[in-house]
């Protein structure tokens, strides 16, 4: 039988910056690991496992973990590792719920990380394409100019985002200046997030549309920075909950749930069939979430979002994928305000990943900031104001095909 | 804190890595490109055509081998426009890179566009179609770009 999971801590390492040539890995993560345990009762001794999770080599050390174990007091302790790309994040969390709600452990702590200084991100996502490029340069692309299949891979994650940015704007009925207003608010929502790395209070649409464009319709103002920064949380189980005296500002997990549909970009090989701003599998997944969490109508029962959003025309075609909005009617929930912070269904106060992307903690701060949200903990300005009853927080990775679903809430899911 | 950045020089041999992929799609995409047809295979069960097609249904996930040919005109799915080359200067002939689904098929193709003039008044839903080179040799290449209608 399963049992009721709550996260009741969670630490950053600091303010998420670009580079940190100070610290080295384990040093990087230490600090979220004493944050988080700083915010509890909980002495080192007792956490009973841990699973921890970076993308794989990025940095350039193989297996971090085990370099940095005794620093996050993992000595002689269960420890896991996991890395599935941009949902690394969300999967180690998951991963620790399962810990706890299987009954093997009942105090788990979840770490996720990057350092991007120490490593070029670019290169290990050339490493992921290797494959696929050698087997097309074997088949004969025209290779003589900027031109043809040789081209198509310039624009790194880019150029793949920009058809999946083209393809929505195109369902949505949208313009590149919807996507210019949804960047400028992360941006702005970020400088009210201490632990947000681009912060620009203020930020207009005009400023995002200064910017030059990388692959039309997406602007460099409307990407992701490479960040370094640390997350940690910890997830315990009912009893122990009680037993520590916790009632209040705790997140209990409701409902959770992870899926994969086929790469929909770049496989070029085997004949792509899935449109990348479709997004079946998101609807599937969360489907599935809220039925899991108990909600019927997510329009109405769930009150915020934090979504992974490693280009800004996503901030926009997550909250429709997740059943937060209509089909189609992101733009207009825009414009009207309704995503703001003192909005009607507020996305991502914390500025989200188009802010801050320190790409293995990335999906597991989306989680983080809605336990936060939950508790009413988030700090400098960005805490939602409305009553939060149910908060749902999403992870997305690969080529664009893998999706993970959260729901947090103020009361545990009766059994 | 300092903010200077170190330049440590390497190397990466790529000849180091060997790679087995499944050639049978692009093998037979590369034969119909020699006599300018585009081909791919239907899954008997669920109907879906891939171009180009693997010798499995990634739905059903059963063998198929019914090759058939798809049409040569198609819609215009997604696309974006090049304005800077992979270096990041900008390119003094912006250019258009497609994904475009030819009728009959449920895959889509990428390529370039072509047969425009302003690039903004490019739109989705348009109707496109195979422009090949003048000469075909059996390889990717040989489909030269996608031509406006």
């Amino acid at each position: 039988m399963k049992r009721n999971v709550a996260i009741i801590s969670v630490g950053y390492n600091g303010r998420f910056v670009s580079k940190r040539p100070d610290v080295n890995i384990p040093e990087l993560i230490q600090p979220a690991v004493t944050n988080a345990l700083g915010k509890t009762r909980l002495k080192p001794e007792d956490i009973d496992a841990y699973v921890v999770g970076n993308m794989h080599t990025f940095e350039g050390v193989n297996q971090p973990h085990l370099w940095a174990s005794e620093h996050f007091n993992g000595n002689m302790k269960p420890v896991m590792r996991i890395a599935t790309g941009g949902t690394t994040g969300a999967s180690v969390y998951q991963a620790a719920y399962y810990h706890v709600a299987s009954g093997l452990y009942d105090v788990v702590m979840a770490i996720g990380w990057e350092k991007q200084d120490e490593g070029d991100s670019q290169v290990g996502l050339m490493g992921i394409l290797l494959p696929e490029a050698f087997s097309l340069f074997h088949f004969g692309p025209d290779t003589s100019t900027d031109r043809g299949i040789a081209g198509l891979g310039g624009g790194g994650s880019t150029g793949g985002a920009a058809f999946q940015a083209m393809s929505y704007l195109a369902k949505a009925n949208a313009g590149i200046e919807h996507i210019d207003r949804v960047a400028a608010m992360m941006r702005s929502n970020a400088a009210k997030n201490p632990y947000a790395h681009l912060q620009q209070p203020g930020c207009t649409e005009a400023d995002i549309a200064k910017t030059p464009i990388i692959s039309y319709p997406l602007r460099f103002g409307h990407t992701c920075p490479t960040s370094c920064g640390a997350i940690a949380m910890i997830l315990v189980s009912e009893e122990k909950a009680k037993k520590f005296g916790l009632t209040d500002r705790i997140a209990w997990i409701k409902g959770l749930g992870s899926g994969t549909s086929d790469a929909t970009t770049g496989n070029l090989i085997e004949g792509q069939i899935t449109d990348p701003a479709e997004q079946q599998i998101c609807k599937i997944v969360a489907k599935k979430v809220y039925s899991m969490a108990g909600i019927k109508d997510p329009k109405k029962d769930i009150q915020m979002a934090e979504v992974y959003s490693g280009f800004s025309h996503q901030d926009l075609m997550w909250p429709e994928r997740l059943g937060l909005v209509e089909e189609g009617a992101s733009p207009k929930m825009l414009d009207k305000g309704a995503f703001a912070i003192d909005g009607e269904i507020p996305i991502n106060p914390s500025g989200g990943v188009t802010s801050t992307n320190a790409i293995g903690a990335s999906a597991m701060v989306r989680v983080g900031e809605a336990a936060l949200q939950v508790m009413g903990l988030a700090e400098g300005g960005h805490q939602v104001q409305r009553k939060i009853e149910n908060v749902v927080a999403h992870g997305w990775g690969g080529l664009f095909q893998f999706v993970t679903v959260t729901v947090l809430g103020k009361t545990p899911v009766k059994s | 804190m300092t903010q200077e950045t170190r330049t440590i020089e390497s190397t990466w041999d790529l000849t180091a890595y060997q790679f087995k992929i499944e050639a049978d799609a692009l093998n037979l995409f590369i034969k119909g490109t020699k006599d300018k047809k585009i081909l791919g295979r239907k899954c008997h069960q669920c109907g879906t055509v891939y171009v180009p097609g693997p010798t499995y249904c990634r739905k059903c996930l059963i063998d198929i081998d019914q090759v058939v040919e798809v049409s040569q005109e198609g819609v215009l799915d997604a696309f974006t426009v090049n304005l800077a080359d992979v270096r990041g200067i900008p390119v003094e002939n912006p250019f258009i890179t497609c994904t475009v689904k030819l009728d009959g098929s449920d895959s889509f193709l990428m390529g370039t566009l072509e047969g425009w003039t302003e690039w903004h008044s490019v739109r989705e839903g348009m109707r496109v179609k195979v422009v090949w080179k003048d000469t075909t040799s059996g390889a990717l290449a040989d489909l030269s770009h996608f031509q406006l209608i």
